[in-house]
């Protein structure tokens, strides 16, 4: 008798999910709200949180000091310090970090490492490439802010179900 | 003699008259990057013989050639469903050799995501049992909701699910103020889910059928061979690193430890279901209680610790996670041992399938639990 009850409440717990909106998102054509980017501030010791996309480069306060390309070592070898042609009192030498996507973590370990509030981390995921060499980013094409086209959803969630808009 | 069957190019071998090998894996789906041998007698398994070691990376070794820093990205992709627990004894033994101390709002953030991981591993786990038994909807449910809780670890942690954010000397970042409202609106929207997970599943008379009285493992074999984890405790053994040996702040909490009399595939199965439920029940009130303050010691990248040896453990998603690591004085570790529970978990393997049939046996195997990254480190 109960195996007739239990299997009928089975089958009406899976009813009772048809009129429910759709969870899943419709990723290429909409996305969702993402957060702020990550930083660290040296001086507190601490980050803020935000989600660890591909980077951003401040140009102007990066002094070549190599601490991000050390603190990537024995982790990916993703960042290589490259001589850009630009002039800047601050970093004599014109050096600057260059990020190889094929081979970054996203970890964010280089971010914490940066003394100079010269490196951060943007909510950008989209790095797909056909090819390995546009995943090399160059410090100019770092120092570019990343812009979200895409049409944003919400995730809603409620006692009993959750959806996206 | 090998003989491969044309229709499944499943390879067997003829080892008596009614005896046959069979291999599985190690390309199977789900069991992961593992092979087992077994021995059937007709439907009945003879003789089972395991054979990990596929996707031994040398973990160990490696963290001899970097800082303790490090480390943590490279140690995390052991076990991805479990990352932060693994890191966890790790920083904690790192900690002790550096002889610091870790602030209270600091460890109370360790213990939300470690409790998040757990699950989020539960889930994952609970979505491979489902389709193991051939119950789809098993299979999307859990996999659907983990997501939520994918992104409440996202808005801590910064990535979906590498964080790295469990390091020695605190935690990356504080929380956001957004994360106490949503994670509230999740776990309220997740228990009414687990009712429905009852009903569909674990009261499911199908699953009853395939699960009560299978894979029996007695509270004195489960003690005498060294299980940890889901797996002790489904044995009737209330054993609990959090409670046994607490480490942050969990003597502070109040939670129930499962345990269950029937040490059956069935019991394993729930004390996942009531993990779950209790792991909300521990964040729920590690938000409560939690103080203001900094959340991280500033370290040296190149951290020199202190000459000597260091043991920590922690309740990991698969049970007791441990790691000793000998240190030198110098940046480095000299010597880092890691005690996974999914290679302690394996060896009752070859106890429980003896004798079992055939069918019986995706849902003995993965009530176990066993992550073969994780165990061949």
């Amino acid at each position: 008798m109960s195996i007739v009850v239990d299997s009928f409440r089975a089958f009406i717990a899976g009813i009772r999910q048809l009129p429910r909106k759709r969870m899943t998102m419709r990723y290429p054509d909409v996305q969702t709200e993402m957060q702020s980017y990550y930083v660290y501030d040296p001086k507190l010791g601490v980050a803020k949180p935000g989600y660890k996309g591909r980077h951003i480069l401040w140009l102007d306060k990066c002094t070549g000091c190599q601490l991000c390309s050390i603190a990537c070592e024995n982790i990916s070898q993703a960042i290589e310090m490259v001589k850009v042609s630009r002039s800047q009192p601050n970093n004599k030498k014109s050096i600057f970090p260059q990020v190889d996507y094929a081979k970054c973590v996203f970890c964010g370990l280089c971010v914490d490492a940066c003394p100079f509030y010269a490196l951060g981390m943007t909510e950008d995921f989209n790095l797909v490439s056909t090819t390995k060499k546009n995943l090399v980013y160059a410090p100019e094409k770092l120092a570019i802010p990343p812009k979200v086209t895409r049409p944003k959803v919400e995730f809603k969630i409620d006692k009993d179900v959750a959806y996206h808009d | 003699m090998s003989m491969p069957l044309a229709s499944s190019g499943l390879q067997t071998a003829q080892v008596a008259e009614d005896k046959l090998v069979v291999s599985i894996g190690p390309q199977h789906p789900g069991a992961g990057h593992f092979r087992f041998t077994i021995t059937v007698d007709g439907d009945t398994i003879v003789d089972v013989a395991p054979d990990p070691g596929y996707v031994h990376r040398g973990a160990e070794k490696q963290t001899e050639y970097r800082t303790y820093l490090q480390s943590i990205p490279m140690l995390e992709r052991s076990s991805l469903t479990d990352v932060t627990n693994i890191i966890g004894p790790y920083s904690l033994a790192a900690e002790e050799l550096m002889g610091i101390e870790i602030p209270p709002r600091g460890q109370y953030l360790r213990m939300i995501m470690s409790e998040n991981q757990r699950i989020m591993s539960h889930l994952y786990w609970l979505g491979i049992q489902g389709i193991f038994l051939g119950h789809s909807t098993m299979f999307m449910w859990p996999l659907g909701d983990r997501d939520i809780f994918v992104d409440l670890g996202q808005m801590i942690g910064g990535a979906r699910i590498t964080y790295s954010y469990w390091i020695p000397g605190g935690v990356r970042n504080d929380m956001p103020e957004s994360f106490k409202p949503r994670a509230l609106k999740v776990f309220d929207y997740f228990e009414t889910r687990l009712k429905d997970y009852e009903r569909i599943f674990f009261q499911n008379p199908l699953f009853l059928k395939r699960t009560e009285d299978v894979g029996v493992l007695r509270r004195e074999d489960a003690i005498k061979l060294g299980v940890v984890g889901p797996v002790l405790r489904g044995s009737d053994v209330k054993s609990d690193t959090r409670i046994d040996e607490p480490y942050c702040f969990y003597k502070d909490l109040d939670f129930e430890v499962p345990s269950y009399k029937e040490c059956d595939t069935y019991a394993r199965c729930m004390v996942h279901l009531v993990e779950m439920r209790q792991s909300m029940r521990i964040i729920r009130q590690c938000l409560e209680k939690m103080p203001l303050g900094p959340v991280r010691v500033k370290l040296s990248p190149q951290q020199r610790t202190n000459p000597g040896e260091a043991y920590a453990r922690v309740e990991a998603a698969r049970g007791a996670m441990s790691f000793h690591i000998i240190s030198d004085g110098s940046t480095k570790p000299y010597r880092v041992r890691i005690s996974v529970p999914s290679m302690r978990n394996l060896i009752v393997l070859k106890k429980l399938l003896i004798g079992s049939h055939v069918a019986d046996m995706p849902a003995i195997y993965w009530s176990l639990d066993y992550w073969p990254v994780e165990a061949d480190k």
